[in-house]
């Protein structure tokens, strides 16, 4: 199952600077929605204060899942991540050190098994099992399986993008935030990229909210479109709705 | 005549203390943490150590010396010579308070400073060493800048002072083990690679769901402990400490021996150990043979060091550089 998000009027500044005036949205359970607008318009700094990477000077956040409503506000990324928010970085980011298959089971959760006392006793093995299954699983299934022992210094840019998108997977994320997923990506790749996000959509229900500021590569794959310009809401709706407003041409032709 | 087995037996020891602090620098560096503050949780150790080895049994046996004038020193060695149970007793309980106050001084300390920003960490611990060193050489109770100097051997009531030697030599390497055994256990487990993703990542492991600054303190404080046990160690073997024994270049030194080994290589570190402070024991050893008056012999032994790093680095230049990534920009 999904989980619907709700920014309540956020505003995050940055000195002088207004990253987010006022943001509200609203995305529903189990859809596809892109987040579209110009260099600067504040996209990454929306998916930071959703993350708990910034907390916002204004406003809420709130997650809303099987009934329930958690206020998120100003919590840390790594609980908001527990809750099931998955986010990708517009610059991929994976630990370098380490394997595809590596990268992906540290999403995991160990639980009591990733303390020190566990590691001790080597108590984890069972659940390491029961991780790497999960893994390979999830890495088969979108034919990732050949590049699960190599490590990211050797992917391309759409597997980086990929892997980073997948390994939300491995907590049963029911938010994903990707922040430009196509960017740099060749277009088969793109195409994968967007085939996986629908079938994650699909087959598990989850929330997807894709950042992209080239707007036609987005428009084909997503249900409902967010228009940010200089850091307030500047139109939402239909994709087709949304590109043809006129404000949201005058945006992006600058002026 | 030399003495081969006593100059063994004394290395092995130096050796073995090195390898506990060598063996949690590395463990601490793959789990980035830069602890430029080594010699703060070593010290600490020592000098609680110390503290309880020379103050209790004085006290318990009801003298009111001072474990710094004569009488005292002689009255500690007097009892450790004659009470057994009493000897090892303080020596047990300071190695408990050893790792008991090192590790909470670490986690109290670090946790707060791993929450705002990891990279300020590594200069407080430097600093703290320094601060506490200060603080030694400036307290009274703590004997100034002459420190300890009754620090009873726990082993004295042995007939045979090769067998005490011996046997101390034996504890060390036990405590050598378990140090090898915790951070090899901890490295090759699931928690290792989390504390690796921290390391190159930290961003990433922190939206990977772990609550890194938790994670990193919990580390640096079983890390301490052990060195604070390695302090302990010291401090009894030696018998006596003082302020000047707990430089910053303690910490370099050890900082050395694991790069000269190889970060992330927990075998690397062990050799870089063995090499280092075999190196500098030796150099420690002989230059009073020489004879030189041109340089102190301090700065003699860190040429030699310093030269062999060199060397052995300039032929296998991958020990030095660890693996690090990330893009700053989100
Ligand atoms: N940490 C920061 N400190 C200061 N200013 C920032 C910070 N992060 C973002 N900004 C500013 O906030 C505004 C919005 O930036 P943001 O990165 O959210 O834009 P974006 O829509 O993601 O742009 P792009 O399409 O280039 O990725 C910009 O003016 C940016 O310079
Ligand atoms: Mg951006």
């Amino acid at each position: 199952m999904g989980v619907k998000l709700i920014v309540e009027k956020v505003t995050k500044r940055f000195g002088g600077v207004v990253a987010l005036n006022r943001v509200s949205i609203n995305v529903p359970s189990s859809l596809v929605v892109g987040l579209i607008g110009p260099n600067g318009s504040g996209k990454t700094t929306l998916f930071n204060v959703v993350t708990g990477y910034y907390t916002p000077d204004e406003g809420r956040v709130l997650i809303e899942g099987s009934g329930r409503v958690v206020d998120i506000t100003g919590w840390n990324p790594n609980r908001i991540s527990r809750l099931g928010v998955a986010r990708t970085f517009q610059i991929p980011r994976l630990i370098p050190s380490l394997t595809v298959l590596e990268n992906m089971l540290l999403f995991y959760d160990y639980g009591s098994c990733a303390s020190i006392t566990c590691s001790l006793r080597r108590k984890w093995v069972d659940v390491e099992e029961a991780a790497v299954a999960r893994a390979m699983s999830i890495l088969r299934e979108f034919g990732l399986e050949s590049i699960a022992h190599k490590r990211p210094a050797e992917l391309s840019a759409g597997h980086l993008k990929l892997v980073e998108t997948l390994r939300g997977l491995m907590s049963d994320a029911k938010l994903f935030m990707l922040d430009e997923p196509f960017a740099g990506v060749e277009s088969w790749m793109a195409r994968k990229l967007t085939d996986t996000i629908r079938k994650i959509n699909r087959e598990k229900g989850s929330t997807f909210v894709v950042i992209e500021h080239r707007i036609t590569e987005l428009l084909e794959g997503v249900d409902y479109v967010y228009v940010l310009h200089n850091g307030s809401l500047l139109a939402e709706g239909k994709p087709d709705e949304a590109v043809s407003d006129e404000r949201v041409i005058k945006a992006y032709l600058g002026k | 005549m030399i003495d081969v087995l006593g100059f063994l037996i004394t290395l092995t020891t130096y050796i073995g203390i090195y390898l506990v602090l060598s063996l949690t620098l590395t463990l601490e560096v793959s789990s980035g943490i830069t602890n430029f503050g080594k010699v703060a949780f070593y010290g600490l150790g020592a000098y609680t150590g110390a503290l309880i080895g020379t103050y209790l049994p004085l006290a318990i046996t009801g003298s009111r010396a001072s474990p710094f004038d004569v009488n005292g020193i002689q009255l500690l060695y007097t009892i450790s010579k004659s009470n057994p149970v009493l000897d090892l007793s303080v020596f047990l309980l300071s190695l408990a308070a050893g790792f008991a106050v090192s590790a909470l001084f670490g986690l109290l300390l670090t946790y707060p400073i791993h929450r705002v920003g990891s990279a300020l960490v590594g200069f407080t611990l430097l600093s703290t060493g320094e601060v506490l060193r200060l603080f030694y050489l400036n307290t009274e109770p703590l004997g100034e800048s002459k420190g300890f100097m009754g620090i009873p051997n726990p082993f004295a009531w042995l007939p045979q002072a090769r067998g005490a030697e011996a046997l101390y030599l034996i504890i060390v390497w036990c405590f050598v083990g378990l140090t090898y055994f915790i951070v090899s256990r901890i490295m090759n487990s699931p928690l290792g690679r989390i504390l690796k993703g921290m390391r190159d990542d930290e961003l990433v492991a922190l939206y990977a769901g772990w609550p890194t600054p938790l994670i990193k303190s919990k580390v640096l404080a079983l890390t301490s402990g052990l060195t604070g046990v390695a302090g302990v160690l010291w401090a009894y073997y030696f018998t006596s400490i003082n302020p000047n024994m707990f430089t910053p270049s303690l910490t370099f030194n050890i900082w050395a021996m694991v790069i000269l080994g190889g970060i992330d290589s927990i075998v690397g570190g062990v050799l870089g150990t063995v090499l280092l402070a075999s190196v500098d024991y030796a150099a420690r050893f002989v230059i009073p043979f020489i004879g030189t008056t041109l340089v102190t012999p301090d700065y003699l032994r860190w040429i030699i060091v310093g030269l062999v790093m060199l060397v052995v680095l300039l032929k296998k230049p991958e020990g030095l550089a660890p693996r690090r990534g990330g893009v700053s920009k989100l």
